[in-house]
């Protein structure tokens, strides 16, 4: 393993969690992991497990009701959970870390030209004047595939693809080192998933960016992950290298995960997990998966450590 | 994706009818807009004149003065009182004909109603019945414009200084969500329950008659000051109570309302966005909140504008404020139809005006509305 020091993102020990009239909702519960330069890491898990709640406390983008909020967070070796508000927002905000949002639909301004959104952050974190920005925009439109002429357009006036692509541009525009693509496909067709996903492949090889890639959908993120790091009830419960990860998946979730994936040319049918996720407000002591694996012994109601298994990182007593 | 290419005499014909177009599309809507508007004025002053006129019922009751004044000044008079009873009684009846003649109640109130609508229609708002102009006219177009500027002058400070002082501050508290200042204001927004006229009766307790340092009513000392500066100054204070309670009593409902507004639409995907993107506060409202409810805002502000017209009729009254409100209380306590009918035709053209620029000026702000589609 390679040290803090080389590590484009680090995160220790990072926790969210929200105040509700029920009680706290204990969205992310200690989530560590580091990502390279250039690489591309997904986040993959069900829905409710707690992956966009994760992409907002790295972003800092927090609702109101937060009821706890704490970790480190090394970007580039600095701690950015001690900048200020104002601090954060110089020099993290889009210099740092950039986001591609779940909903490119409403992520933009429906009364601004698409142009001026994505020159936007380039005038302000980088100086420019409007119409250096907007040759910034036109070169990150040709990276993207959006036509130079779409700048003059609305949002309303372009389609979900086309939408995507200028939200990806618009991330793209300052040259961040890491973008957060909260999923960026999920509302798209699948021509048109595969076209972005092309995009970003391209884009990771010719401006080295890196990617954290949350999404549930397994067959299109596995094109894209160098790493892969499954989120389960708040916690990251296996994280490692995609190669070894996709043929054998290490935690019993991870592995119905897999298994859950319909496949072509198989007469096997896809499984499916039963039970339910357990309630983020109160989860259970020990091993959160407990009451749904299928291995679980005496050892389970103990929280598990992290064990590390290779080049994989697993939070399981079964590789104790 | 794919991209049409056009030569460039093909996309110049193409521009040229979709400018064609749009000419005919917009004139089509604007004709059928202002048929459309006028219409509903019609209406609208129809059924004024109708309620005005109670259905009629006020004939009866202006009859029943002409019958009263008309028997008194006969009974009044010295030579009816050596008259035979009979001719007395020709004579009390020939007047009251004559009177009703005069008044033109003699014609039908069908008739007498569409011959005033087509007269109110062209502004031309006819006499008084009672009130009369300060400077002694019974034009109803002259004591209309006698009292505007008055009216204007409270009404225009009062709502003006509500309006962007509640814009400001519910941007600043819907920033700070569930703050003291944020719960204060939910918690007083009921105090809007209560009539501005209610709150001018407390005012007048306290700074006129308690601590004497404002006066009761009025819109300048008697007799008014000589020289401009202390005219200015006699007005201001004057102003300063009836205008308080006009602010008074809408302010903590109007912050609360504007509040909520802005509270629903920063939570659009797009302002967490703008903040993602690491733009300064003062960018992401200006641009993110303030712009695409620019509709909005700018519906409320004209319509309170227009609002202006009606004055502030109880409060008017209560503060003694030369003002329409106060003359068009009057007017409906005297049944003197004219006045309220000439005030609510200058009203509804108003009205239909504003709606009928709005809409161009919704094209201009949003681009997501087009004219006549």
């Amino acid at each position: 393993m390679t040290t803090t020091s080389e590590k484009l993102l680090n995160i220790e020990n990072l926790v969210l969690h929200f105040k509700t009239s029920g009680g706290s909702v204990q969205a992310v519960d200690g989530v560590d992991f580091e990502l390279g330069t250039n690489r591309a890491v997904v986040i993959l898990g069900e829905s409710g497990c707690g992956k966009t709640s994760l992409s907002k406390a790295l972003l800092r983008l927090l609702p109101r009701n937060v009821d706890k909020y704490s970790g480190k967070v090394f970007l580039q070796n600095q701690d950015v959970m001690l900048l200020n508000d104002e601090e954060y927002r110089q020099n993290v905000r889009w210099v740092g870390i950039s986001l591609v949002p779940q909903a490119a639909m409403n992520a933009l301004n429906p009364v601004l030209k698409v142009g001026d959104q994505v020159a936007e952050p380039a005038m302000i974190h980088l100086g420019l004047s409007k119409a250096e920005a907007y040759g910034l925009v036109y070169k990150m439109f040709q990276h993207v595939g959006v036509p130079a002429d779409f700048v003059a357009r609305y949002p309303f006036e372009l389609s979900g693809g086309m939408r995507q692509r200028v939200a990806l541009a618009m991330a793209l525009v300052t040259s961040p080192s890491l973008i957060v693509l909260d999923e960026p496909t999920s509302a798209l067709d699948l021509l048109t998933q595969a076209n972005i996903m092309n995009v970003l492949k391209r884009i990771k090889h010719e401006l080295g960016t890196s990617f954290i890639l949350i999404t549930h959908d397994i067959a299109t993120s596995s094109e894209l992950a160098d790493e892969v790091a499954i989120m389960y009830a708040g916690q990251i419960v296996e994280n490692g290298d995609a190669k070894d990860f996709f043929p054998a998946p290490l935690h019993p979730y991870s592995q119905m995960l897999m298994a859950s994936v319909p496949r072509l040319r198989s007469d096997s049918d896809p499984m499916f997990i039963t039970g339910q996720p357990p309630s983020l407000m109160n989860p259970p002591a020990g091993c959160r998966f407990a009451a749904r694996c299928p291995f679980r012994f005496e050892k389970c109601s103990q929280e598990p450590p992290v064990f590390q298994k290779g080049n994989r990182k697993v939070k399981c007593w079964l590789y104790q | 994706m794919s991209v049409t290419t056009h030569t460039p005499s093909e996309k110049l014909a193409i521009r040229r009818t979709s400018a064609n177009n749009t000419f005919f599309r917009v004139a089509r809507y604007v004709g059928v807009r202002l048929l459309t508007l006028f219409i509903t004025v019609v209406i609208g002053i129809y059924l004024t004149i109708m309620i005005a006129n109670m259905g009629g019922y006020v004939d009866e009751i202006i009859k029943n003065q002409i019958r009263d004044s008309v028997t008194q000044s006969v009974a009044a008079s010295p030579n009816a009182q050596q008259m035979d009873p009979e001719v007395r009684k020709k004579l009390i009846a020939d007047r009251i004909a004559l009177e009703e003649k005069r008044r033109g109640l003699d014609t039908p109130i069908a008739v007498r109603n569409a011959r005033y609508l087509v007269n109110a229609l062209q502004l031309d708002l006819g006499r008084a019945i009672n009130l009369t102009s300060d400077a002694g006219s019974k034009q109803v177009r002259l004591i209309i414009l006698e009292r505007l500027p008055a009216t204007l002058l409270l009404m225009g400070t009062s709502q003006l200084f509500l309006f962007f002082s509640s814009v400001f501050i519910a941007l600043t508290l819907s920033r700070s969500y569930g703050s003291f200042w944020d719960k204060l204001v939910i918690a007083l927004s009921p105090t809007s329950a209560v009539p501005p006229w209610f709150y001018g009766i407390f005012l007048i307790l306290i700074f006129a008659a308690g601590l004497r340092v404002l006066p009761f009513g009025g819109m300048v000392d008697s007799p008014p000051p000589p020289n401009t500066f202390d005219y200015a100054v006699s007005v201001l204070k004057h102003l300063m109570l009836p205008g308080l309670s006009l602010v008074l009593s809408s302010f903590f409902l109007s912050v609360y309302n504007y509040r909520t507004f802005f509270l629903i639409y920063s939570s659009e995907d797009y302002v967490e966005m703008a903040k993602a993107k690491g733009l300064p506060t003062r960018d992401v409202e200006r641009t993110y909140i303030l712009r695409p409810t620019l509709p909005n805002i700018i519906t409320n502000f004209s319509l309170l504008i227009i609002g202006l017209w009606t004055g502030a009729l109880f409060t008017e009254t209560v503060f003694l404020w030369p003002g329409l409100g106060r003359t068009l209380f009057q007017a409906i306590g005297l049944y003197d139809v004219p006045i309220i009918v000439g005030s609510t035709i200058i009203y509804a053209y108003m009205l239909a005006l504003t709606v009928f620029i709005l809409d161009f000026v919704y094209a201009l702000v949003d681009p997501r509305v087009k004219i006549g589609e």
